[in-house]
């Protein structure tokens, strides 16, 4: 087991060290750079002492400094967990970030706990009740969450909120509980905030759980050993939930891969619409702004946690299957 | 019954086997019938049909042309005909009242008063706006259409003033093709790339694999973004177009040509393909005669599951003004005006587009399901 974790350690250096690469050319790619957009910016304002003092601003921000460079200093410091600064923010990536996290985490952790826990009892449901009425409607309902993007089912959700209560329910906080610290009220104004965003997010994810985990089910109680097992006298819950269900979980944890980097990319486009304080709206801007270090740090930290996920994924199905281990 | 070489002796058959009874049932037959078995798929498929023949026929459809503005009616809700007037009659033929724009003097918002006097009835197959069908048809016949200066707005406007209804099917024109163009991208590049790795093996092989890893490490949303940061903003619309479609199958060809990999390789060390490889067949023959037919169902199956992916991700980019530019449309950009809460919520009727882009994302979702399972007719 041991020896398996290694040779797959060893095997994603490599393409953690291209990604490093991809990461910040592709942020590099466009043409000109922060201090470009940041002038066009400032002449939009009507601020035209920007463009004087180009140059200094590009030396000040090292961009005049040749991309190899650049990106060499910048891999010294990103290996020793200093991401540098983002040049729009004047602050460290890494602080930017942690600032972040939290609530981050706080929203794509309810969702994923929310959708794998409504969405395994209803594929299992489904799958051993299939062609009944109820897995018909299952089904489709399955087919209609998977079509609906997030984003635009939580525009549809914000005029609900707004006709139901009256309030505009973007961002994360309500502006008298910004600096408060935390209370019982400012919990209360969170989780108010967190429907909309939840909601949204939920229906498609417990839609794709209960779709793959009725496609394995279906597949696994089809196999030899379920006969066998019913033959012996096996009560039907025991041979479900212990052995089939346990079987069918495979494609789930392989996918555990993507739900890593999902936590904190997931449902980006969501969190632009309704103004989440997380890393994924971040991003949008840093991108459009070429705030290389802070969009490349974010682009490449979400490679990395698909590889780490992909590895974490191949050691749990590895300990839980020993045909895998001995492939 | 004296078995000859091509019948089987009727003990092997059964006694109640009549040749004239059973018919042979090609493959594609059997695919059919597989397909038409899948009532939502069915469905899917006459959504979709409906949906390419209405951005076809987008400026027969629409009453108004594509950048037909109506300045007295920005951000209007909208107006719909109706059958019963203010009396309580009942009209077989629907009709509108004209709508007057005033500047109320005491707090100078603009409000719609309508003239009740007369009634402005709805003429079908009537001449309006000139538009063209597929760049060369010319016409000026609208599907419905009502004389000035009475006005119809299914779908409400925008604030330029903009029928959203006929927009919503200029911009189908745009979303609809972007997925099939950036499939097609992806179909080619993926398609090339897996067979030559797949049977080829080599260098290339391995280059092509950690090329794609690297790529597929990168979920599509982030990568989209940074990819379409990348184009020009000089760019004509048209230019953009391209540069969208080719944004998106860059992200997207790399799970293609893992698939079709996976299957050449598997199929490589196939009989039939041995036995062609030992009668001297080149390797141009084996892989167009024996390798591509074998593989090209699930190949255009895994094309189709993608294209929804594909819609969404301009959908996407449009709604954050990465994507199509004016003066084109598409329903994405018609989105972008929805992104600002204040807006929307003032004027919730811009978020009907979504209802488009969900329609045609579940029947193609439904499509491929059926495809699925019709390209493997011999499964239970």
């Amino acid at each position: 087991m041991a020896q398996y974790i290694l040779r797959r350690v060893i095997a994603i250096l490599p393409t953690l060290f291209l990604i490093t690469i991809f990461g910040f050319l592709v942020m590099e790619a466009p043409a000109g750079d922060f201090v470009t957009s940041y002038i066009v910016r400032q002449y939009g304002h009507g601020n035209t002492e920007a463009a004087r003092i180009e140059d200094e601003l590009r030396s000040f921000f090292a961009l005049d400094r040749p991309v190899y460079e650049r990106f060499v200093t910048w891999l010294a410091r990103f290996a020793q967990g200093d991401f540098g600064d983002s040049f729009d923010l004047r602050r460290p990536v890494r602080d930017i970030l942690n600032d972040r996290i939290g609530l981050t985490l706080t929203i794509s952790l309810a969702t994923f706990a929310i959708s794998w826990g409504i969405g395994i009892p209803l594929g299992v449901y489904s799958a051993t009740h299939q062609y009944s009425k109820t897995d018909n409607f299952l089904t489709t309902v399955t087919f209609v969450g998977l079509g609906l993007p997030d984003f635009l089912l939580a525009l549809a959700f914000l005029i609900l909120g707004w006709q139901l209560t009256g309030e505009v329910l973007t961002g994360l906080q309500s502006v008298e509980f910004l600096d408060q610290p935390w209370s019982p009220a400012k919990l209360l104004d969170l989780i108010k905030h967190m429907v909309i965003p939840v909601c949204a997010v939920v229906i498609t994810g417990t839609a794709w759980v209960m779709r793959v985990m009725r496609g394995n089910l279906l597949d696994q109680l089809g196999r030899d050993y379920i006969i066998t097992l019913r033959a012996k006298g096996v009560p039907e819950r025991v041979i479900i939930w212990k052995h089939a269900v346990k079987n069918s979980l495979h494609p789930l944890i392989a996918a555990l891969g993507q739900t890593l980097a999902w936590l904190i990319n997931g449902f980006t486009i969501t969190s632009i619409v309704l103004e989440l304080p997380t890393i994924q709206s971040v991003y949008l801007n840093a991108t459009l702004q070429q705030d290389v270090y802070l969009a490349g740090t974010i682009l490449i930290l979400i490679g990395f946690l698909v590889l780490i996920g992909t590895l974490l994924a191949d050691i749990i199905l590895a300990w839980m299957d020993p045909r895998i281990r001995y492939e | 019954m004296v078995a000859t070489g091509d019948t089987m002796p009727d003990s092997l058959i059964g006694p109640d086997f009549d040749a004239a009874e059973t018919e042979v049932i090609s493959v594609r037959r059997l695919m059919w019938l597989r397909f038409k078995r899948n009532r939502l798929a069915l469905i899917g498929s006459i959504v979709l049909v409906l949906m390419y023949l209405a951005a076809v026929f987008a400026g027969f459809i629409g009453p108004y042309g594509l950048r037909e503005t109506h300045e007295k009616f920005p951000a209007s809700a909208p107006l719909l005909p109706r059958f019963i007037d203010d009396e309580g009659n009942f009209s077989l033929r629907p009709f509108v009242y004209a709508m007057e724009s005033k500047v109320d003097t005491k707090t100078f918002k603009r409000v719609l008063t309508s003239n009740t006097e007369v009634k402005h009835y709805l003429h079908f197959f009537a001449r309006g706006t000139p538009y063209t069908i597929l760049g060369f048809i010319q016409t000026d016949i609208h599907l419905f259409h009502v004389n000035e200066p009475a006005k119809v707005f299914l779908l409400g406007t925008d604030k330029q003033g903009r029928d959203l209804f006929s927009r919503i099917f200029y911009g189908a024109q745009v979303s609809l093709t972007v997925g099939l163009v950036g499939v097609s991208l992806s179909l080619i590049f993926g398609t090339l790339i897996g067979i030559a790795g797949g049977y080829f093996g080599g260098l290339f092989d391995d280059v092509s694999q950690r090329v794609i890893e690297v790529l597929i490490s990168f979920p599509q949303i982030p990568l989209w973004l940074a990819l379409a940061a990348l184009i020009p903003p000089t760019w004509t619309s048209a230019q953009r177009f391209f540069a969208i479609s080719i944004v998106l199958s860059l992200v997207n060809w790399g799970g293609l040509s893992r698939q079709v990999r996976g299957m050449v390789y598997a199929l490589r060390e196939e009989d039939y393909v041995i036995a062609a490889r030992y009668a001297s067949a080149s390797n141009w023959r084996i892989i167009t005669k024996h390798l591509l037919p074998n593989t090209l169902s699930h190949i255009l199956v895994i094309a189709t599951i993608s294209i929804p992916a594909m819609i969404l991700g301009e959908t996407a980019l449009s709604f954050l003004g990465l994507g199509i530019q004016p003066p084109m449309t598409s329903w994405g950009l018609l989105l972008n005006q929805a992104q600002h809460t204040r807006v929307l919520i003032q004027q919730p009727w811009l978020l009907t587009p979504a209802l488009f882009v969900v329609a045609t994302i579940i029947s193609f979702n439904f499509l491929g399901d059926g495809l699925r399972d019709a390209a493997d007719p011999f499964a239970n």
